[in-house]
């Protein structure tokens, strides 16, 4: 049952990317606008609390990856498209939020709407 | 969920300490708490997002309280003992037992 | 390495005796795996293959270009890939944006590239404040931003792992790739340092 010493080594170069080559359809492309969802689950989230009720635009559309809301609890892999998405300072952190600045973060499909 | 873990924005959690020519490890056994990770993956007895969501779990005074590789053996003896790999009385029999010596 | 065999173990040092005992006697972990693992991370794996990429980008444009529309196939190009590298992003510094990369929810880092993470990277000081305070925490590493610079700052909430490409220094023209990979730190391409022109 345990790897052994040259499956391990082989296992760490190979990686286990959590992309997956289909899911549902992207909901948003490049230049959208966007506001995540203000939820607050129990379980595991990637959603971090400080975009929450957010507006974004689409930077990049990153391809499908597995769902962490529902894998980690065992639910299903849920596959779906993440996002570079892009706030800025002052959305984010209003006036203590430096007008030149913007924050970068990866969302899945799910946590957004359309704005 | 709203764990302690969720840091970005927060204030207050001290000076970033920054140490000069940092080793990639500080003990021998964050060396063995790393090196199990990816053998205990591979059996299938946990993936990533379990695994940081066992972190996320651990409160937010131990979460704040201990180290990297800390959180990692946390999380690997939860999960284990939750998926039935381990018990705890196992674990809490093997823990006397070197904490004994050896015979 | 300065671990005294005669002093009892600590708490932590009988719970990881523990709990890798149990696992190799269960069949679950061969213990040579581990001994490898640590090795390979320990000694083999570390920033200076990111500086590599780095210089690399510098002095091929073709491949500067190939590193910054897929990251995962121009690093491996030279050979590095694995876990926690498998899906990459390489943003670039330019004089009109500075970028800084941060996980807030863990602490996500890119390791094929970079290695493991130092501490001050997987700390709470650091990923509470880089996202709502950057400049301020650029100054403290001693990174200086100009006013009309633009800072990004990246936080790897999901599974893809970046690396910043720095801006080359002036006073490096006609320098090998060798020579200017030497020049590249971790720091640089986390973001949180510039690299600096030689003889600063």
């Amino acid at each position: 049952m345990a790897i052994n010493l040259v499956q391990a080594l082989g296992a760490a170069l190979a990686g286990a990317s959590s992309r997956e080559a289909e899911g549902s359809a992207p909901r948003f492309k490049a230049g959208d606008e966007v506001v995540v969802l203000n939820i607050n689950p129990s379980g595991h989230t990637r959603m971090p609390r400080y975009i929450r009720g957010k507006q974004g635009v689409i930077d990049r559309d990153h391809g499908i990856f597995v769902f962490p809301d529902t894998f980690a609890s065992g639910t299903g892999k849920k596959p779906q498209h993440v996002y570079s998405v892009r706030f800025t300072a002052r959305e984010l952190w209003g006036p203590q939020g430096n007008p030149k600045d913007a924050l970068l973060v990866d969302v899945w499909d799910d946590y957004m709407e359309p704005r | 969920m709203n764990g302690i873990h969720d840091l970005g924005g927060m204030h207050g959690l001290g000076p970033i300490v920054v140490e000069k020519n940092e080793p990639v490890f500080h003990h021998a056994w964050e060396r063995r708490v790393f090196g199990m990770f990816l053998p205990l993956a591979a059996t299938g007895a946990f993936g990533v997002d379990e695994l940081r969501h066992a972190i996320e779990r651990m409160g937010a005074p131990a979460y704040l309280n201990t180290s990297y590789y800390e959180h990692w053996l946390f999380a690997y003896e939860t999960l284990l003992v939750e998926k039935g790999v381990l018990t705890q009385s196992e674990l809490t029999t093997r823990r006397q037992q070197i904490a004994q010596g050896p015979v | 390495m300065g671990e005294n065999h005669t002093r009892p173990l600590s708490e932590i040092e009988i719970r990881v005796k523990a709990l890798e005992t149990l696992l190799i006697e269960k069949g679950l972990v061969d213990p040579a795996a581990v001994d490898a693992l640590i090795d390979t991370y320990e000694h083999k794996v570390g920033p200076r293959n990111g500086a590599k990429v780095v210089a690399r980008a510098w002095t091929d444009p073709a491949y500067k270009q190939r590193l910054l529309a897929d990251g995962t196939k121009a690093i491996l190009e030279l050979g590095y890939s694995g876990i926690q590298g498998e899906d990459m992003v390489v943003v670039e510094n330019t004089p009109e944006v500075h970028n800084v990369l941060v996980c807030t929810l863990c602490s996500c880092y890119p390791w094929p590239t970079l290695g493991l993470p130092p501490v001050w990277y997987k700390s709470a000081p650091y990923r509470s404040r880089v996202v709502i305070d950057p400049r301020g925490v650029l100054k403290e590493f001693g990174t200086e931003v100009a006013d009309e610079v633009k800072v990004k700052v990246w936080d790897s909430t999901a599974e893809l792992r970046y690396m910043v490409l720095p801006e080359r220094p002036a006073g490096t023209e006609g320098w090998s790739e060798a020579q200017l990979a030497e020049l590249v730190s971790r720091d640089a391409m986390i973001g949180v340092a510039k690299v600096a022109a030689p003889g600063k």
